[in-house]
């Protein structure tokens, strides 16, 4: 088991080093023009200028590319992103100020909010696509197959854009219309949009976020919304806090299982059929067993090991919905990030700091997955 | 493919319509099974019919022009004598020289006129109607609108010449590389599939936009934008084709017909070419015509992150009419919870309804269309 570990994570190595390589190459094509705007304060600094040179000089762009190379593996390995930039319309929406922070620092900021979603989505496929797979494939062709593919085909094949503005829609319009909530205009879709209400729907109406509540909404102590708002149940907004953040999780949340569970559903499916026809299976039936048992016990458990491969390749597509979903929604998440940094003025900085990070996410899904599937299949770790 | 016509004999649909004496073309005997196949399949044919719709369509589009009456019918119809000539006058001119060839003619309305227009057909006996799909209100401040109906026509050959671009030749790459790392193995194999392991790593929409964000500065026409967008999406797109064709490939290369070919003197090139990737095709043609529905979706998506593929935002794309309508639905809900008595209060369900429809239409029947053809070329799937 260990040796397998191992030798997982050893393979992992190149892919790291390859992707940061191709975050490299996309770096370099930017115009040089455009990198040293977003560094400098000077933002219209031309060649030749004192500014320009210090600028080339800090980038490291004045030295050769394999060098170039390798300084940027080594800060990308230890963890040096690069800074925002103070122009960028990300630091203006993010009220980040004209401050340049560490791109890794923001990014911290930002993580916990998707991890809860994603991880609350992640529930939610599972409940539904794993039960709903296996009847799939024992009542194979039958109305429940056909209603049950139909079903996940047709979240597959909506816009997930549209479907989540839809949805958001839906909810202020079936919990009251359109009359504010709490006070003024601006919280049209104050409960059901952002990832925390204004001060003024807390109880007691104080003008600031509780003190956990940092200034650009990183929580304290463990960073997680959900978690510390229920680590501060005794205060006044604790459980308040932690009820509302749960309650703009889960529109997007059911809206991200919807779309995803199409593909999930068809593999647990798949994988069901194939265990199905297998001998251990026919021999189980042959001794009698209830069709319950057969099919919860033998085929079930079997069938399992395929699906956590399957979770660990669906993280990877279910990633890339969550700046849609979490632009719509405006969650505080590492997607909405990206999508308020792809506007112009664009903040490059943010954009190759979170897709290098959730590549590492991906990269790390992965290994988990494999290992579990060593850990639940002998064939796979022996063979 | 030996194997395959023997077998054929054997079938129901073409024993009986072969002419006696005749030696009719196999390879035509053999789409006519799969079509007889897929006949049975109701999902799979109303797939079809969908999608050859969407063809006919866009073989048309270049033959319709918008008609440019449209509004100046819907004026004289609703508004009263006095505003009736000014209503006339702001009916946006079409110059095909300051804009895209194909873009739709926009609308101007004037101030205090709704600057929604709700499906109308008029009975007017020389045009379709004003605006039978009703209007896509662009810039609601400036009251400029599009006819949305004329939008879907005329993006129905830029939305799925696209996507069939995308997926053409990522299926190409995918097919070259993959039946070359399957059959040559040792080295060559495990160089290729470290590469797409890297970019397989990244999650997908991240790779398009990230790469679309540092190289898109450089492409400023029409043509140059949709060309980076095409590369950009197949070098997203080609190791998942890469590594289905190699899986397949190796499966292939065992076969008995493979090892008969090569016994009988055949090089590697021609077994490749006749007998390996003949046969590997099927699961790459299936997970080609999956992408081909999504790829709107995913322009959709990208547009409405704020990313501006094209040149001018009037540009008509299924994904990017989807795109504009969900971003103006804020704005429409906002004005209605305002005061209803600045402008009469419309919800403007059409703009949202018709491109939605369009692109999940042509995603699902697409779609159904695939899976009916994996069960139909597929002889282990057939009843």
């Amino acid at each position: 088991m260990w040796v397998y570990i191992v030798r997982r994570l050893l393979l992992v190595i190149p892919v790291i080093i390859g992707v940061m390589t191709i975050t490299f190459i996309l770096v370099s094509l930017i115009p040089t023009t455009t990198r040293v705007a977003a560094y400098t304060t000077a933002r219209d600094a031309k060649p030749g200028t004192p500014v320009w040179d210090r600028a080339i000089a800090a980038l490291g762009l004045n030295k050769p590319v394999p060098v170039q190379w390798g300084i940027y593996i080594f800060n990308s390995l230890t963890l040096h992103w690069g800074y925002t930039s103070p122009h960028s319309y990300a630091t203006q929406v993010g009220k980040l100020g004209s401050e340049a922070w560490p791109v890794a620092t923001v990014l911290g900021w930002y993580l916990p909010y998707t991890l809860e979603l994603a991880a609350l989505s992640l529930i939610i496929i599972l409940a539904i696509a794993i039960p709903l797979g296996n009847l799939s494939a024992v009542y194979r062709n039958r109305p429940l197959d056909q209603a049950a593919r139909v079903l996940s085909f047709s979240g597959y094949a909506f816009p997930t854009f549209l479907l989540a503005a839809v949805v958001l829609l839906a909810a202020v319009v079936l919990s009251g219309g359109f009359a504010p909530t709490c006070h003024g205009l601006a919280d049209l879709y104050e409960s059901w949009w952002g990832s925390w209400p204004p001060p003024a729907c807390l109880p007691g109406s104080p003008t600031t976020l509780p003190s956990w509540i940092g200034p650009h909404l990183n929580t304290s102590p463990t960073g997680f919304p959900t978690l510390d708002a229920l680590i501060h149940w005794n205060t006044p907004a604790g459980l308040y806090l932690a009820w509302q953040s749960i309650q703009r999780m889960i529109l997007p949340a059911l809206v991200i299982a919807y779309t995803y569970t199409a593909s999930i559903l068809r593999f647990v499916r798949n994988s069901m059929l194939e265990v199905m026809n297998l001998d251990f299976v026919r021999t189980a039936r042959a001794k009698g067993l209830p069709e319950r048992v057969v099919v919860n016990r033998h085929a079930g458990r079997n069938s399992l090991n395929v699906t956590v491969t399957i979770l660990g390749l669906t993280f990877a597509f279910f990633i890339t919905g969550f700046p849609i979903i979490e632009d719509v929604f405006q969650l505080r998440g590492i997607g909405y990030l990206f999508a308020i940094s792809i506007q112009p003025v664009e903040d490059f900085g943010i954009i190759f700091g979170s897709t290098l990070l959730l590549t590492l996410i991906v990269v790390a899904a992965n290994i988990i997955v494999d290992v579990l599937y060593a850990y639940l299949d002998p064939r796979v770790r022996l063979g | 493919m030996a194997s395959g016509k023997l077998a054929s004999e054997a079938l129901e649909p073409t024993a009986g319509t072969v002419a006696a004496g005749k030696r009719p073309n196999p390879r035509l005997d053999q789409y006519r099974r799969t079509f007889y196949f897929l006949r049975r399949n109701r999902l799979a044919m109303f797939g079809l019919i969908v999608v050859l719709f969407w063809i006919g369509v866009a073989l048309y589009s270049p033959f319709y022009s918008a008609p440019t009456s449209h509004l100046e019918a819907y004026c004289s119809s609703t508004v009263t004598e006095g505003t009736n000539s000014s209503c006339a006058q702001t009916v946006c001119t079409y110059e095909p020289g300051t804009v895209p060839t194909g873009t739709p003619p926009c609308y101007q309305v004037p101030f205090g006129e709704p600057s929604v227009v709700p499906p109308t057909i008029s009975l007017h006996p020389l045009s379709l109607g004003p605006l039978p799909l009703g209007s896509l209100t662009v810039d609601p401040a400036l009251g400029i609108m599009y006819n949305i109906m004329a939008g879907l026509i005329k993006g129905a050959p830029w939305s799925m010449g696209i996507a069939a671009a995308i997926v053409g030749t990522g299926a190409l790459v995918g097919l070259l590389l993959g039946s070359l790392a399957g059959y040559r193995g040792g080295y060559l194999d495990e160089t290729i599939m470290r590469f797409t392991d890297i970019f397989l790593a990244i999650p997908g929409l991240f790779l398009v936009l990230v790469t679309l964000a540092a190289v898109g500065i450089y492409f400023t026409t029409l043509e140059a934008r949709v060309g980076i967008l095409i590369v950009t999406f197949v070098v997203t797109w080609w190791p998942i084709y890469t590594r289905i064709v190699r899986g397949q490939v190796l499966v292939t290369r065992e076969q008995k017909y493979v090892e008969a070919a090569r016994a009988s003197g055949a090089g590697s090139g021609r077994i490749l070419r006749k007998h390996i990737i003949p046969n590997s095709l099927y699961p790459v043609f299936v997970q080609l015509s999956l992408d081909v529905g999504t790829i709107p979706l995913l322009l959709g998506a990208i547009i409405f992150l704020g990313y501006q593929i094209w040149p001018s935002a009037y540009f008509p794309e299924w994904g990017t009419i989807a795109a504009y309508a969900v971003e103006n639905l804020q704005g429409f809900l906002l004005q209605c919870s305002i005061s209803s008595a600045v402008a009469p209060c419309v919800f403007p369900w059409w703009q949202i309804f018709f491109p939605g429809l369009t692109l999940f239409l042509f995603c699902i029947s697409v779609n159904f269309l695939s899976d009916g053809l994996r069960d139909a070329l597929d002889p282990r799937l057939r009843r």
